[in-house]
């Protein structure tokens, strides 16, 4: 635990997000002055029990502790459900983590 | 790991790699896109030859980004879309990233990207229609940032 920081909350019809995750994502060029490998977070999903809300497939030229905010349409999902977030990165490695989400409802 | 659902991309990748999360990574399946050294190839590699079109789709981003290394970039769109990318031309490589927008999905996503000098962020939306929108901005950077 404690890779991301997952802010989630339902306000009206909206689920509103904010996820950040400790990642390096050292691009190529960088990784090669460095003399180690490249390593990027490549995917990130978000899911709410089965209902994907978030997907992006993701470069090299994310910053550095990658933050995404998005949104999705809250319905069937309601203050108390949990936010999913999964990443995968080049070397393979996969974070899940989950936050239950906040709201007015 | 389950299998979500396919967007019938028409080109998805015949093997199933294991690590993958679901069905539309659009890194294994169209990775031409993020090798492309252009805009242009990379638009190519990720949707195909396709015809543009000015519409309902927004991107904001600083005007001269202080930190290269950490440019907020927000888009937007009030239209039914299937997936959304960020592409720009600063970086030996132009795909950003490519958002796949859920069944529920709101176009509303901001995160922050990386850009080693000034240039131009292009934004293509694929709808589910069919078509194809883009947007475009310029920005100045006043640190160049893959060094991260």
């Amino acid at each position: 635990m404690g890779n991301m920081k997952i802010k989630a909350k339902v306000k009206g019809d909206t689920l509103k997000c904010k996820i950040q995750a400790k990642h390096i994502m050292l691009p190529y060029d960088a990784a090669k002055k460095k003399g180690i490998d490249a390593n990027f977070i490549t995917h990130i999903m978000g899911k709410v029990g089965e209902t994907v809300v978030f997907e992006a497939s993701t470069s090299q030229f994310i910053s550095k502790d990658p933050i995404f905010k998005f949104e999705a349409k809250a319905k069937g999902i309601k203050k108390g459900d949990k936010l999913e977030m999964t990443w995968i990165d080049l070397s393979g490695k996969t974070v899940t983590e989950a936050k239950k989400i906040k709201g007015l409802k | 790991m389950e299998r979500r659902r396919f967007l019938g991309l028409g080109l998805a990748a015949a093997a199933l790699v294991p690590a993958s999360l679901s069905a539309v990574d659009f890194r294994k399946e169209k990775p031409d896109a993020f090798t492309a050294h252009n805009v242009a190839d990379a638009i190519k590699g990720l949707y195909g030859d396709i015809k543009t079109i000015e519409g309902d789709i927004s991107v904001k981003a600083p005007k001269i980004a202080s930190n290269g290394g950490a440019i907020p970039v927000t888009i937007k769109s009030g239209l039914d879309l299937k997936s959304i990318a960020i592409f720009q031309d600063a970086n030996p490589e132009s795909a950003v990233v490519a958002f796949t927008i859920p069944a529920t999905g709101i176009v509303n996503y901001m995160t922050k990207i990386k850009m080693k000098g000034p240039g131009e962020i292009t934004v293509i939306a694929e709808a589910k229609d069919g078509k194809f929108y883009k947007t475009s901005q310029k920005l100045d950077v006043a640190l160049g940032g893959c060094e991260g």
